[in-house]
């Protein structure tokens, strides 16, 4: 399933981040490589959407580096995310403008031409040709989401960062999601994924990082993964049906308490 | 191969015409920043033979500037806040000035053509006809004293995260703003409302209104009620962008 090359898209070393006193992310490295699905798990409050917002640019780390593309994201943000596309977990658009005009808007906004045409095979594409006239908020939450892809995908970013993109989506909306992303992957984008699905991440990702208390404890396939783990006895007391899974290896590695 | 950054110049068009466009489409909301100084001018026609006409219509370009700020600006800004409207555009490579920028130029053309119906409407009601130097300096004015409204609708949204709060804060400034400025200056609340009324936001905005829309009559009070309304917009404008959070989470 994997067809990543060696080339790093995304570089994050010795990432920290704080917010006053207290340390969200504690010296998170890892790459993501070009025609890659790499999942970021962990617990709530372990640190993924901090390590997330300071790819984005959104939040300034106190130290480390992050380049995307070749590009050094602290010294230039703007370059940065002009090769990023984002999904994120709460995005939402003015609910006045209809979805050919947030196209347009995000088309104009990262210098991409946006004839009648393609716009209107851009709608075919994501099946919502009839909806071109509508407002955001008229959507269903799939077609929702399907908006937000194709605004991260607009400008063929080279890497794609989706923040919990399946959360709240029906089964068929997931399925088509995931589709979705392989085909990315399969045109050679590399995507960053944080989800709390241990199904979604065995299903679509080539890596996966599991990072908890603002630390990466562990970077491997999935398989591997849960390969390395089976004799692990805190693995083997979370697994449930007496096959290891990647929830057990999950579970096993950041815990049984319920984070807040 | 990396994608090169987008001129400004495209980015800020793009977003004018989506803010233009939200405005459009939010315009029985303008239609009612209009109507509402406008009505009250025409109902102070009885009024004018006393006090003068550029008295209401300062008065009324005043309570318009109030609603542009402080019912328009800040609850559309409060309401993409909490939804993560500006988080969307903050991840793309839209420098933050350019964002707050094209929203205010919304609110600029509003002011424009707020001030341009009041003034139509002082015409056509009230037969109140200024100079050529009294229309373009009332312009100005409302202009300058815009940006205190919405300076000071900034500081509210700076200071308060959630978007409901935010209206119910706004509506109870607008309605104290309005209420104790058109009472407060003419005296019926008491001398020391009437000289805090007269410094207020209100009385300031209002004086140099008057003023401008009369460039005769400009003296030292114009120009030091001139210089407070500056200082009102640096001040809440300072507050506005130092509390301001993209985000409400």
């Amino acid at each position: 399933m994997q067809t990543a090359t060696a080339e790093s898209v995304l570089q994050v070393s010795g990432l920290n981040v704080f917010y006053g006193s207290f340390q969200a992310v504690r010296d998170v490295s890892f790459d993501v490589r070009a025609g890659e699905i790499f999942g970021l798990l962990g617990p709530n409050g372990a640190g993924k959407t901090s390590t997330l917002s300071a790819i984005e640019g959104l939040i300034k780390p106190q130290s480390g580096s992050i380049r995307i593309a070749g590009i050094e994201v602290i010294e230039n943000p703007l370059l940065a995310r002009a090769n990023t596309g984002v999904q994120l977990q709460s995005t939402s658009f003015q609910p006045e403008l209809t979805v050919s005009e947030i196209i347009r808007l995000f088309a104009g906004i990262y210098g991409v031409e946006m004839p009648n045409e393609k716009l209107d095979g851009i709608l075919a594409n994501i099946k919502l040709e009839d909806a071109a006239g509508k407002r955001f908020g008229q959507l269903s939450g799939g077609q929702q989401q399907r908006v937000s892809l194709v605004i991260a995908l607009i400008h063929n970013p080279r890497l794609v960062l989706l923040d919990e993109p399946t959360t709240g989506l029906d089964p068929q909306s997931r399925r088509q999601l995931w589709e979705r992303m392989e085909s990315m992957r399969d045109h050679h984008h590399s995507i960053l994924l944080t989800t709390h699905s241990m199904e979604e991440a065995e299903a679509v990702c080539d890596r996966i990082a599991i990072i908890d208390h603002g630390m990466v404890m562990t970077v491997d396939t999935p398989q591997a993964l849960i390969e390395s783990n089976r004799a692990n006895p805190e693995v083997i007391a979370a697994s449930r049906k007496g096959k290891i899974t990647l929830e057990d290896v999950f579970i096993g590695l950041t815990g049984k308490a319920i984070r807040s | 191969m990396q994608t090169n950054l987008p001129s400004t110049a495209t980015v800020l068009s793009s977003l004018l015409r989506a803010d233009f466009t939200t405005q459009w489409r939010n315009r029985r909301g303008v239609i009612m920043v209009i109507l509402v100084p406008c009505i009250i001018l025409i109902s102070w026609k009885g009024l004018i033979e006393k006090f003068g006409g550029a008295f209401a219509l300062s008065n009324c370009i005043t309570v318009g500037l109030n609603a542009i700020g402080l019912m328009g600006y800040s609850n559309a800004i409060a309401r993409d806040r909490d939804k993560g409207v500006f988080q969307r555009l903050r991840v793309a490579p839209v420098p933050t000035w350019s964002i707050m920028m094209s929203r205010l130029t919304v609110q600029l053309a509003m002011i424009l053509v707020m001030s341009t119906a009041v003034f139509a409407a002082g015409v056509y009601f009230d037969k109140i006809v200024l100079t050529p130097a009294g229309y373009a300096l009332g312009m100005i004015m409302a202009v300058i004293g815009g940006a205190v409204y919405l300076g000071l609708a900034q500081a509210i949204v700076g200071l308060i995260k959630n978007a409901e709060t935010v209206t119910s804060t706004t509506r109870l400034v607008y309605f104290i703003f309005i209420m104790i400025g058109m009472f407060g200056e003419i005296g019926v609340l008491g001398k020391d409302i009437g000289t805090i009324t007269k410094w207020s936001p209100y009385g300031t905005v209002k004086h140099i209104l008057s003023s401008g829309m009369q460039p005769g009559n400009w003296d030292l009070q114009s120009t030091y009620a001139l210089l407070v309304t500056l200082s009102y917009t640096l001040v809440f404008s300072f507050l506005g962008i130092k509390w301001f959070k993209w985000n409400s989470r």
